[in-house]
């Protein structure tokens, strides 16, 4: 559950302040869900994937899409279904397969998905936990909430890396020889034990966690001191200036 | 009379002066059963006394409770491992029944046997830091703590990096920092010493001997570094300590652990199958850490390696030299920068890799999924088309017999060093044609890791065995490969 979501880089997010990060994605976030035009929409997608890969490089970036596919496609497959009213673009027969309008709403949730998970992503690969942590308790946050919130957030990429871990062992477990190619199905149904063997793998990492967290202190009386500090910030000001006006001129930009 | 930790705030204060650093008394405890069959008491009238400043060997074979005992005395068992328990312990004056765990922060530091189960950091500076912040301390002084303990155990290069991206020893000496930047009373260390190389294990002997800290060290094996080391040893046998002069306990110990029998692979007689060998000439390849800005990425050189059917080899290098690198490409879950691996004089991809040659993982807990003993046995044969059900059972259960394993047992609640013959035990029933394994030895008496290779060369596999122990490496073979610098060269 400690798996760390930083990339080490020095481009010039490194250097952004991590509490006009933090704004700057719930800002995002937000934004996504404003009425603005797909085009908009995706033309701000597409400058924050330039900015992940000028940031943390093409390979995290096309490692991040990589991860949320799946479920991307899962989306953009099966969403036009569900939206039976409008022009109709692919029918069968009297039976109307896909409709215009469920075409936009899928490109749309596609574009929103995409955009909220390069955003977050962005956050924890160009900002140490510890600082996103101080930034938190910079808003207010008690320790423990943000602790919680910071290990929430890596609880994600802990599953990924479980699944990793045990595909791989899977792969080395295989027996007898490979004799044809599996298709589509048999790899899906091949997937839910890896799959399941990675959640217990996470969960069965919890208490272990309680048990360090407790054997290195925490729960103490003592007020909690701090080992690192967001001094090293020195333009806080222009950085959360800089994280609202973005947000509001693409607004004004992209609005419907 | 069973204890209970619930409301510890309502019990008086318990803060009794003692010159013992830890008073065991009659000390009994049984892990809570998930199935229909009740557990055995693990520990049972237990009594044990260490003295202030007094530094203790605690040896105990297989699968006896070493680290349930250690659990117990730091705390967190039976909160985290629910069991029942009887008895009275105190460590330097605070009676166990009446304190949480995070109050014995600067009494009692235990560092873990299975270092991946104890990192609450991202990364190691913040794992070394994240105690200290625990006691409150100014900012300045955690940054002269921490930096001492890096400094300390190597670690200044890795401070910014994240602990998925060290190698099994690395993880060892961070935990080991976090210990000496904490600096408890009592150190409980259990097999500490496994996973380190020959220096840091020296360190860490160097350290045991300066410091004025109660130590309890306990291990499954002798090492040459625990010479001159302790002034009491104790064995844990059938539940019980048993303190007594270094020779007696040695000698008891050995005869416990079967050490007096002969080597298992002396005169092995292998039933070969058909010759095979393993070979790569002029293979590349690089690690980098995403976590540190590196200004050298590691390369790792192998000018030539070769395995044949039957041989066993060691492997060896300090820590963090790419022994697990190089394990990763030789199985085929890597793919190197440059060259290829040759099976039988024939280029071999990954996929033929993966299947001709078993990679046992240092940390066993990355190969055990399942919920139960028979399930983890099974899953591979299952996947067997010339197999029936019936056949299957009979493999399972020799295995399970052969490899001392109860068959409903759930893996995540046995010991690890039950763990890793649970992990051999399903690469028996693989029976491939090459193994590695890497670290084997680690928490194992040398009897069980040497039957353990024996069984997996039944048939004529080669193997190649990744250690840090000279003195068994030794006793596995008198040749073998060496990583130095970069570079993996025959030795």
């Amino acid at each position: 559950m400690t798996t760390n979501t930083f990339v080490a880089g020095d481009a010039f997010l490194y250097h952004f302040d991590p509490r006009a990060k933090l704004l700057s994605l719930v800002l995002f976030c937000s934004w996504f869900f404003l009425p603005i035009s797909l085009v908009g929409l995706y033309g701000v997608v597409f400058s924050i994937i330039l900015l992940g890969s000028f940031n943390t490089g093409v390979h995290h970036t096309w490692r991040t899409f990589r991860s949320i596919l799946p479920m991307l496609l899962f989306m953009v497959l099966f969403i036009p279904f569900n939206v039976r009213s409008g022009e109709s673009l692919v029918t069968f027969g009297t039976f109307t397969f896909i409709t215009r309008e469920g075409a936009l709403q899928a490109a749309r949730l596609g574009g929103r998905f995409i955009g909220i998970t390069y955003v977050c992503t962005l956050l924890f690969a160009t900002t140490p936990m510890t600082e996103v942590m101080l930034s938190l308790r910079w808003y207010r946050l008690p320790y423990k909430a943000s602790l919680v919130v910071t290990l929430a957030f890596t609880y994600i990429p802990f599953i990924a890396d479980s699944f990793s871990q045990i595909s791989e062992s899977h792969k080395l477990r295989e027996a007898g020889e490979e004799t044809q190619k599996k298709n589509i199905f048999k790899r899906l149904s091949e997937l839910l034990p890896t799959l399941t063997s990675a959640l217990v793998v996470a969960l069965r990492s919890i208490p272990n966690l309680a048990m360090s967290l407790e054997q290195r202190g925490f729960g103490r009386t003592e007020k909690r001191s701090m080992y690192h500090t967001l001094n090293a910030y020195t333009h806080p000001f222009t950085h959360f200036m800089l994280s609202i006006m973005i947000p509001v001129v693409l607004w004004v930009l992209c609005r419907t | 009379m069973e204890k209970s930790r619930s409301g510890s705030m309502n019990f008086p204060d318990v803060s009794v002066v003692s010159t013992d650093c830890l008073k065991v008394n009659d000390l009994s405890f049984t892990y809570r059963s998930w199935c229909a069959k009740k557990n055995e008491p693990i520990l049972s009238h237990l009594f044990c006394t260490l003295e202030e400043k007094s530094k203790t060997l605690l040896l105990a074979p297989f699968n006896t409770g070493k680290s349930t005992f250690a659990r117990i005395i730091s705390g967190v068992c039976p909160k985290y491992l629910p069991g029942s328990m009887e008895g009275d312990i105190q460590v330097c004056g605070k009676d166990l029944a009446y304190t949480e765990p995070w109050e014995l922060l600067l009494t009692c530091g235990y560092v873990s046997q299975n270092p991946q189960e104890q990192f609450v950091a991202t990364c190691v500076e913040d794992e070394v830091a994240f105690p200290l912040e625990s006691l409150g301390l100014p900012q300045k002084e955690i940054a002269h703590r921490v930096d001492e303990a890096l400094m300390q155990w190597g670690l200044e290069a890795l401070r910014t990096s994240s602990n998925q991206e060290l190698s099994g020893g690395e993880r060892k000496r961070v935990l080991l920092a976090v210990q000496q930047a904490i600096n408890p009373t009592l150190w409980v260390l259990d097999e500490s010493f496994d996973d380190l190389d020959i220096h840091w294990r020296s360190q860490l002997a160097d350290l045991i001997r300066k410091e004025d800290n109660t130590v309890l060290v306990l291990a499954s094996r002798y090492l040459t570094q625990f010479d001159d080391l302790f002034d009491r040893y104790a064995l844990l046998e059938e539940g019980r300590l048993h303190f007594g002069e270094k020779q007696e306990i040695l000698s008891s110990f050995s005869r416990l652990c079967d050490d007096d029998l002969p080597n298992p692979l002396i005169n092995q007689s292998i039933s070969l199958k058909k010759e095979h060998m393993l070979s790569c000439a002029s293979l590349t390849t690089e690690r980098s850490r995403v976590s540190t800005l590196e200004t050298n990425i590691f390369t790792l050189s192998v000018p030539s390696f070769s395995l044949k059917s039957g041989e066993l080899r060691t492997l060896v290098g300090p820590n963090g030299s790419g022994k697990s690198t190089f394990s990763r490409l030789l199985c085929g879950l890597d793919t190197p920068k440059s060259g290829v691996f040759s099976l039988d004089e024939r280029v071999v991809g990954t996929k033929e890799l993966n299947r001709n040659v078993g990679y046992l993982f240092q940390n066993p807990d990355l190969q055990i999924f399942l919920p139960t003993v028979r399930e983890e046995l099974s899953w591979s044969l299952k996947r067997r088309k010339d197999l029936k059900n019936a056949q299957i059972q009979e493999m399972v259960n020799s295995c399970a017999a052969l490899f001392s394993l109860d068959l409903d047992e759930t893996p995540t609640t046995m010991s690890y060093p039950q763990r890793k013959a649970l992990q051999a035990a399903v690469y028996y029933l693989l029976d491939r044609p090459f193994y590695i394994l890497d670290e084997l030895d680690n928490a194992l008496t040398y009897s069980t890791a040497l039957k353990i290779i024996a069984l997996l060369r039944r048939n004529g596999a080669g193997i190649l065995l990744i250690t840090h122990d000279r003195t068994f490496g030794s006793l596995v073979s008198d040749q073998g490969y060496a990583i130095t610098d970069g570079v993996l060269g025959g030795v």
